[in-house]
């Protein structure tokens, strides 16, 4: 599957936030969004999700535009930055709504398995960002939009995120944007740069340096 | 069923409202098309209030089920509306 996202225009009362925007993602690759705080990468991943309706969008999958919000094909999942399960939600009826198999996780974070019958409110922001991520990347998709999903996340579970998100890229497109950079080239096939409300596809590492700053990137 | 299940979840932070205000109306003994009004102007009402306030984000929740936020607040329309009307039936009786 091939996701091409082109002609996006979004404006925030007289201020530009997106124009000029191109961006290919293809199944089997990890394509990430790169570029400073502000400057549009969440609502760039929301305007495709269909969170956000701008002025002008271009929506292709498989060459095949798509006029209605993506998510109302079912073929998409995104992790936004905020945590989306609602509070009154018991972890294990989460994972069931999604069709996530609870066993599956716990073999992969044991220390969570005494959460079963909590609701998502009782854990820690870190850990309730694991258990949201992991429903994401884990739920039936053809798309999986991750907006930071290393935030808050303790260092031991970045590398099983990381390790995820290998995993699942093989039958997804894997669409990524983090402000830990580091995190995010090693798991990169494809990196778009976002800058003056553009987007730049970024060839050669070497390209970021002209545009970030060492300590950004290191 | 899995909707129904998503559409419970929805649904079951408005009932205690909601049912407070049928009671009112069925005290009042109001009549079925205004209570259904009544019904109409308060679904829009937590439409806006959950679109202008931070509640808005648990929408994505709902939108990542393939749920749209129109049909989640219809439903909830529908099957309040229906919930109403009986009660004040039974106030009737």
């Amino acid at each position: 599957m091939v996701l091409e996202v082109d002609n996006i225009e979004l404006n925030f009362k007289n201020k530009r936030i997106l124009s000029g925007i191109y961006l290919r993602a293809e199944t089997g690759k990890v394509t990430s969004i790169l570029g400073s705080n502000g400057c549009g990468k969440s609502s760039l991943l929301n305007i495709i999700f269909g969170n956000l309706k701008p002025k002008y969008k271009l929506v292709r999958v498989d060459g095949k535009a798509v006029l209605k919000p993506l998510y109302k094909t079912g073929i998409i999942k995104y992790l936004p930055q905020y945590h989306f399960i609602p509070n009154g939600i018991s972890i294990k009826t989460a994972f069931k709504l999604f069709g996530v198999d609870w066993k599956a996780f716990v073999k992969t974070f044991g220390a969570f398995e005494r959460y079963a019958s909590y609701k998502v409110n009782k854990l820690s922001g870190g850990e309730r960002r694991v258990i949201e991520t992991y429903i994401i990347l884990k739920s039936k998709s053809n798309i999986t939009i991750l907006d930071e999903p290393f935030s808050h996340i303790a260092p031991l579970y970045i590398e099983t995120i990381k390790t995820l998100i290998e995993e699942e890229k093989k039958q997804k497109i894997i669409l990524i944007s983090d402000h830990l950079y580091k995190h995010i080239i090693e798991s990169s096939d494809s990196i778009y740069l976002l800058k003056n409300a553009s987007t730049k596809a970024i060839k050669d590492l070497k390209e970021l340096k002209d545009y970030l700053s060492e300590g950004q990137l290191y | 069923m899995k909707h129904l299940l998503i559409f419970f979840h929805f649904y079951k932070t408005y009932i205690a409202w909601s049912f407070i205000i049928t009671i009112l109306l069925g005290f009042v003994d109001s009549h079925y098309i205004p209570a259904v009004l009544t019904k109409l102007f308060l679904t829009v009402f937590a439409w806006y209030i959950t679109n202008e306030t931070s509640n808005k984000h648990r929408l994505t929740f709902y939108k990542n089920l393939g749920i749209s936020t129109y049909t989640l607040f219809f439903s909830m329309f529908v099957v309040d509306s229906v919930l109403t009307i009986l009660i004040i039936f039974l106030f009737k009786i």
